[in-house]
């Protein structure tokens, strides 16, 4: 995976061009922009929140903050997924904090009719203990987590979105990793690593 | 490294990317509301033609001279220097020469012409 390509300067001109169209009254533009970036926000909430209900209420939240912003946004800020990643990150961080525990969904994944029931089944198995070992994680480093690994951003990106130096950024990863590699230790054999 | 290090990265790495090619799918409700949201928090076409206009004409800088040049404007066109034309008698088409006798009498109305015997 290319960690690179979401700091690709003509995917931020992109993005601000697109929320200049939407602060004009583009309609299209709205269409584009909830198509886009919807799903990262969500992704990540999911990943971060493991739960549902709580995802789907902050990635409106989240995308609320985008539309309200937009006839103010000065082309030139701050990217426009990194302003969303972050207001999405700390929408998370409030929710954790509020909940207190870790007590987290499984994450339901669709089932891929390209694929058999078993291979289904398995997919759906790795994707889940992944999950449940994320969430062993604590907070920050689960965030930092699913940034890197699974939202596929850059160590620069990741720090402006949790406020952090890339330093702060590489030890949250580097430790992150560390636990999740315990978390999983034993499971090879169920989740069909050892076939690959 | 040793070996079980990089296995466990390479197992690790594999899950990972299976979390990527599987992401979460958007409930189509939310996705509804996400757009519905966005329809209602939508500036109005009016408004941003408006906002085009002032950014085309240069913003608030240019606003700010244009202001100036008006109230400059109208203040000469109230009370005018001597030194300019009468613009008002021009457009009008009363023409205005110069009266030695009027200018006289005016001189002699401040009694100047008095004072000096």
């Amino acid at each position: 995976m290319d960690m690179s390509q979401s700091n690709h300067p003509t995917e931020a001109s992109d993005e601000a061009a697109l929320l200049r169209r939407y602060a004009e009254g583009d309609p299209v533009a709205a269409r584009l922009l909830a198509g886009q970036m919807t799903p990262r926000v969500f992704g990540h909430a999911m990943r971060v929140l493991g739960n549902h209900a709580e995802a789907e209420d902050v990635t409106q939240e989240a995308m609320m903050r985008l539309w309200r912003i937009a006839p103010d946004w000065r082309e030139g800020d701050a990217k426009v997924s990194t302003w969303l990643y972050r207001v999405t990150a700390n929408l998370c961080t409030d929710r954790l904090r509020k909940r207190g525990t870790t007590g987290l969904d499984e994450v339901a994944e669709p089932e891929d009719p390209q694929m058999s029931a078993e291979q289904n089944m398995q997919q759906t198995a790795r994707v889940d203990a992944l999950q449940k070992a994320l969430n062993t994680l604590p907070d920050r480093q689960r965030q930092a987590v699913v940034l890197r690994h699974i939202d596929g951003l850059a160590n620069p990106e990741i720090a402006a979105i949790l406020e952090i130096s890339v330093e702060a950024v590489e030890s949250l990863t580097a430790r992150g990793k560390r636990a999740l590699k315990q978390a999983l230790e034993g499971q090879r054999d169920a989740l069909g690593l050892s076939d690959e | 490294m040793s070996d079980k290090n990089h296995n466990d990265d390479i197992e690790l790495e594999a899950l990972f990317a299976n979390a990527r090619a599987h992401p979460p799918v958007v409930p189509h409700e939310m996705m509804a509301r996400v757009i519905a949201d966005a329809k209602t928090m939508q500036p109005s076409g009016t408004g941003s033609r408006w906002r085009n206009w002032f950014a085309a004409f240069g913003g608030l800088p240019a606003l700010g001279g244009l202001v100036t040049a008006t109230c400059v404007g109208f203040w000469m066109g109230v009370a005018p220097p001597d030194i300019l034309p009468d613009l008002a008698a021009a457009v009008m088409g009363v023409e205005t020469t110069a009266n030695p006798e009027y200018e006289g009498s005016v001189i002699n109305g401040y009694g100047w012409d008095i004072g000096e015997g």
